[in-house]
């Protein structure tokens, strides 16, 4: 069974060999730095090397922007390039390039190499209707432009969404992707940054919109939320979602909950990144709380968005291991478990 | 006649322009600002900080709200300075040392003037010195510090030790919050407040200005 195929069976609710073994985040710069100075060769310094260093399945992400090199920049972090609908209009001029300029057909063939040779799963990225405004307007602007500029929002949500359905027809064309995620983060450690109402009006339409074209192709969509996404789970899922992820334990995330309300969804990342500074120990102890859940439906484990720099090589060593230990432990038969929606038969 | 009330409830929508409007109304008609400001500006206010608190209206709401109670409180602030009224306590808030992560941070600092509490802002990626001395200098009886980042949260213990070193924290309260840090983490440091929210930091520290005097 290779990567891919058990990956996609695996969100099927199909019997699998093991669970998948991956990391879906790349490594924090700073982690690296440490590991180098602690004996991980020079040479292993991108992403792919550092998943085979420590033999995880690999997992490639190709993700796709709508600016050109026309697009104005932001003056600085967290600030926009849109205050207003004049600005909008002279913006919205450098945005959306030609979909066939911004994908790589290259890239797209190492994609279907690394698939052919059997050891690796590949997802696609783009901006979701929170983060893409959010890097228009910039970070505070964004949250008040749901009261000062409701109707400019949604035209710039429209836009983008007809932008995507072309991407996402001309890459699906060429390359099924394993699944794909929307970057959001719209939530924080005391849940959603916006109200249901909120969403409702201004982000489901366009979740709507996009994902029955995604699932024409049978791609599984992942949502990418940091903090407490235990309210926004179940308005991802009344959009059509199949899934989320990184499911942050600090947040207050507990998986098992969101297996009860929503068991047709898959769910990635959840290992708690706070526990690997202390050792072996603390990890198993880590992995036997999340093992119920995973053994109940699609929870694939994975640090819950990337290995703090305190965290010592030889404890990352032995979290490979272990995640290795316990995917093969929660190994199902594929009883019970729902499919994702995009595999459910119609 | 402006009904305060009237003033509490636009500001909970985030109606700023009515609010200004009310506000410069209501001074028109005689009424007492300290008055406008307690029953109309903050007790509004106070409403959408307990409604924050019970996920009843979230960070948007929180944000214009906010800005319509600075904009009735810049009407009022001339009129409250003539007639003696005096803030019910000074902090400062930062971001620590390494961290741009502003939002929490500035919704803080939204419920904390919400709460009648002068506040100095000092940014982002702010020294353990500044706030050490910030807090001597501007007299302030409560520091805030907020951290988005595991690897910046370090920087709060620097701020506890200074404030020690210096000698001041029998005069000064250190209060942290973010998403890395935990009542655990407050106590290892020795920092006084950890809250898990703006709303109840707030609370927290009108308490340690009321206590300090």
């Amino acid at each position: 069974m290779t990567a891919s195929e058990r990956f996609r069976k695996y969100l099927s609710g199909e019997e699998v060999d093991r669970c998948p073994a991956i990391e879906w985040a790349t490594w924090w710069n700073l982690t690296v730095d440490r590991w180098h100075k602690e004996g991980l060769p020079a040479d292993v310094d991108n992403n792919e090397k550092i998943q085979d260093y420590f033999g995880l399945d690999k997992c490639l992400q190709m993700w796709i922007g709508y600016r050109t090199k026309d697009t104005p920049r932001s003056a600085g972090n967290g600030l926009g390039i849109v205050n207003d609908e004049d600005d909008w209009e002279r913006v919205k001029k450098t945005l959306f390039p030609p979909v066939e300029t911004v994908i790589n057909t290259k890239t797209l063939d190492y994609f279907e190499r690394a698939r052919q040779r059997g050891d690796t799963i590949s997802f696609f990225t783009v901006e979701g209707f929170f983060w893409y405004p959010r890097t228009i307007f910039g970070i505070e602007n964004h949250l008040y432009s749901f009261y000062d500029y409701p109707e400019l929002y949604k035209e710039m949500c429209e836009l983008y969404s007809d932008w995507l359905i072309e991407l996402f027809r001309y890459t699906f064309e060429k390359f099924r992707f394993d699944f794909m995620t929307f970057a959001e983060d719209m939530s924080y450690n005391r849940g959603p940054m916006l109200s249901k109402a909120c969403f409702d009006e201004f982000l489901a339409p366009f979740y709507k919109k996009v994902i029955p074209v995604i699932h024409e192709y049978g791609i599984p969509v992942i949502i990418d939320s940091d903090g407490d996404i235990t309210e926004a789970v179940d308005w991802y899922a009344e959009v059509g979602a199949d899934g989320m992820l990184p499911l942050e334990r600090k947040a207050g995330v507990d998986v098992s909950t969101y297996l009860d309300k929503q068991p047709k969804l898959a769910f990635i990342g959840h290992f708690d990144k706070m526990c690997m500074k202390d050792g072996k120990d603390a990890m198993r102890a880590e992995f036997e709380r999340i093992l119920p859940s995973m053994m109940r439906g699609k929870v694939i484990v994975s640090v819950d968005h990337q290995t703090p720099p305190d965290v010592p090589m030889e404890y990352y060593k032995e979290y490979a291991k272990l995640l290795y230990e316990y995917c093969e432990k929660a190994t199902h038969k594929g009883e019970n478990i729902a499919p994702c929606p995009v595999f459910e038969k119609k | 006649m402006v009904v305060l009330s009237e003033i509490s409830e636009n500001l909970q929508k985030g109606k700023a322009k009515i609010v200004k409007e009310l506000v410069t109304q209501a001074i028109a008609e005689g009424m007492d600002p300290e008055q406008i400001l307690n029953e109309g500006l903050l007790a509004g206010m106070n409403v959408v900080g307990e409604k924050f608190k019970n996920n009843e209206v979230y960070v948007p709401e929180v944000l214009v709200a906010a800005r319509a109670m600075n904009m009735g409180a810049e009407v009022l602030k001339p009129h409250l300075a003539a007639s003696g009224v005096v803030a019910r306590g000074k902090v400062c808030i930062g971001t620590v040392a390494g961290d741009l992560h502003d939002i929490g941070k500035n919704l803080v600092k939204m419920m904390m003037e919400g709460k009648g509490l002068e506040v100095v802002d000092l940014g982002t990626d702010v020294s353990p010195e500044t706030f050490v001395n910030t807090a001597e200098s501007e007299g302030c009886q409560v520091i805030c510090c907020s951290a988005l980042l595991t690897t910046t949260m370090g920087a709060m213990e620097e701020v506890v030790k200074l404030a020690k070193e210096r000698g001041i924290r029998d005069k000064v309260k250190i209060m942290i919050g973010g998403a890395p840090v935990s009542q655990e983490y407050c106590d290892k440091i020795g920092a006084d407040c950890y809250t898990v929210d703006a709303a109840s930091a707030a609370d927290a520290a009108v308490k340690f200005c009321a206590e300090l005097g």
